[in-house]
């Protein structure tokens, strides 16, 4: 079993807040020249990342199964001239580096990650497994538009940003990840955890409402979220 | 003690590539040859642009079709997989790359054609992939641009290291699209000249290349052991390292335990990039001054998300064989006083540094020695 204690977490629920809107909410948590190109991504994880303040020798573990949506969207539409801003801002995993170069702060070890159904499991195993005194771990989408329409998008804007220590002191919550010894489907389907315990936004749901929970979220992987 | 340190060395039972050149075998033989795997293409494909010199599996082409043209050159690779129950419990696969299928969302853009649509996600490409070649569910997916292999390698080494699995495969692919080759076009990165790392000359110049490649990690079995990770991450800009190299520096210090007492050489990052070459070479010169660099996007291009793992295979192959492949397309003067041109003998070598770099000033560092 894996385990850490919950400390400093934070998250961002914009609704179907516009990405305009997000930038003139957030505006004043980065430099003037750095917001202007931030992603909604970027900056609501940039905000959640920022009331954290990460430190060089923390490892962090970022999540997202989209990633930069929008400029994704806006660097396909600059085609035949391709767009070199929108080029290297659709790159994963632009979202967390335009807030840690808004910041100008180096990290060790940061763990982009991408995934679907079994991303939260796969993430908190990486996370769990860096041996760190603390680890961050954050993730988000943005929602998008013609991307969307086609599947190829998140329905929902959200971000957090959380640490992971072996410290109980001060502790908001505590999580484990049990590794099963069962076999694994060929399926591709998880065969028991359900559709309101798999991916990230479920995951951010029991986060941003301190909701408890213990269940699968990934084949053989079983999550018990308590609060303190 | 540090994070990393406290595991025991995993090692590597097997490993191989796929390149413009072919296979492994086919890539170092390339490589010692002095031979380049480039040819000039339209940045966009059919629908024309600036031509660039890229890197393309043998045989492959360069447009994109419904049903992905790399498969085949993945499953001529995984042929050469011990087979096993992959993505099961005690198996599990960690997948790298940069692009996945991205390049089928430009198709999609292109040609409105929706069974583009099928790739056009990460998790959506790997968790297809998965299906095509056997796969089980139990797949984790890093995507760090130009590092992404070095995560996956680190992250299965822990696996290893706590128990969690008995062995490993680290899986990373990345074939060319003009969605990415667009992009590095766009950024000023490719030009219509062939690339010569570390070379002191007036214009730099990058290739891309496809490339796939595995290595199967074990707690006690194969003839390499990887003692030492490292990663850094600047932090100081999407596109260009601090001029001072301090993300270099701090990547290489982490690995100076780990390295001291060895004969090593070094595979580097290498691109083409001149100021980029400069600060690799010759910061790896200062922190190893009796090791001989090497880069080999000369030859194959840089196959983005996975140069480091299909650099490492075609480092293993010439450890194994005996001999090392020089930068290829490369000529005097270097940037630093290491670059070798030629190939020279691996007998005299314990160990291999292999670097790689990404955007965001992302810096890898990974130490492989004979077990």
């Amino acid at each position: 079993m894996l385990e850490a204690y919950i400390h400093s977490l934070y998250t961002e629920d914009p609704g179907r807040e516009t990405p305009a809107e997000t930038r003139e909410r957030l505006k004043d948590l980065f430099p003037r020249n750095a917001s202007r190109r931030m992603t909604q991504l970027g900056q609501l994880v940039g905000a959640v990342l920022g009331r954290i303040g990460p430190g060089e020798n923390e490892p962090i573990v970022y999540a997202t199964a989209y990633g930069e949506t929008r400029a994704l969207e806006s660097y396909l539409e600059s085609f035949p001239a391709p767009s070199p801003t929108l080029f290297q801002t659709s790159i994963h995993p632009s979202g967390v580096q335009q807030a840690l170069i808004a910041r100008q702060q180096p990290i060790r070890e940061l763990f982009p990650m991408t995934g679907s159904d079994c991303l939260t499991a796969r993430a908190l195993e990486v996370a769990l497994l860096t041996g760190a005194s603390k680890t961050l771990f954050c993730g988000g989408e943005e929602r998008g538009t013609w991307m969307l329409d086609n599947g190829a998008a998140s329905e929902r804007t959200f971000a957090f940003a959380l640490v992971l220590s072996a410290d109980p002191t001060g502790a908001a919550g505590h999580l484990a990840l049990t590794a099963g010894e069962a076999a694994f489907s060929r399926s591709h389907e998880p065969p028991t955890a359900t559709a309101a315990t798999r991916g990230l936004s479920p995951f951010f749901d029991l986060l941003h409402m301190r909701q408890a929970f213990s269940g699968l979220i990934a084949p053989e992987r079983t999550l018990t979220l308590a609060w303190l | 003690m540090d994070a990393l340190s406290r595991h025991t060395s995993p090692r590597i039972s097997a490993c191989e590539c796929v390149t413009a050149f072919g296979d492994t075998r086919a890539t170092l033989n390339g490589l010692l040859d002095g031979a380049r795997a480039l040819a000039p293409t339209a940045v966009l494909g059919r629908d024309g642009g600036d031509m660039v010199p890229i890197g393309l599996a043998p045989g492959r082409s360069y447009e994109e079709t419904s049903r992905p043209n790399w498969l085949p050159y993945l499953r001529a690779l995984i042929a050469r997989l011990p087979s096993g129950d992959w993505g099961t419990g005690r198996r599990p696969i960690v997948v790298t790359s940069s692009n996945f299928g991205v390049g089928a969302l430009h198709a999609f853009r292109r040609s409105g054609d929706r069974s583009f649509l099928a790739l056009g996600t990460p998790f959506a490409c790997v968790a297809w992939l998965a299906g095509e070649l056997g796969w089980g569910q139990n797949v984790t997916i890093f995507s760090h641009a130009c590092v992404s292999a070095h995560l996956g390698l680190l992250h299965g080494s822990r696996l290893l290291a706590a128990g969690l699995a008995d062995s490993v495969l680290v899986f990373s692919f990345d074939f060319l699209s003009p969605f990415v080759v667009g992009g590095f076009h766009a950024l000023k990165i490719l030009n219509a000249d062939l690339p010569a790392p570390y070379q002191d000359r007036a214009t730099g110049s990058v290739a891309l290349g496809d490339g796939a490649a595995f290595a199967v990690l074990t707690r006690d079995r194969g003839e390499f052991e990887i003692p030492a990770q490292r990663l850094h991450n600047e932090m100081f800009h999407f596109t260009s390292n601090r001029v001072d190299g301090a993300g270099f520096t701090a990547c290489l210090a982490s690995m100076a335990e780990a390295t001291s007492g060895r004969k090593l050489w070094v595979k580097g990052h290498g691109t083409g990039t001149l100021e980029a070459g400069r600060l690799e070479s010759t910061l790896l010169a200062t922190a190893y001054p009796d090791a001989p660099l090497v880069g080999w996007k000369g030859g194959i291009g840089h196959t983005l998300g996975s140069c480091g793992l299909v650099e490492l295979a075609i480092a293993l192959e010439g450890m194994r064989r005996g001999r090392v492949p020089g930068t290829v397309g490369s000529a005097p003067p270097a940037f630093g006083p290491t670059v070798a041109f030629e190939p020279f003998d691996a007998a005299p070598f314990d160990s291999v540094l292999c670097t790689s770099n990404a955007f965001g000033g992302a810096h890898a560092a990974l130490l492989v020695a004979h077990a």
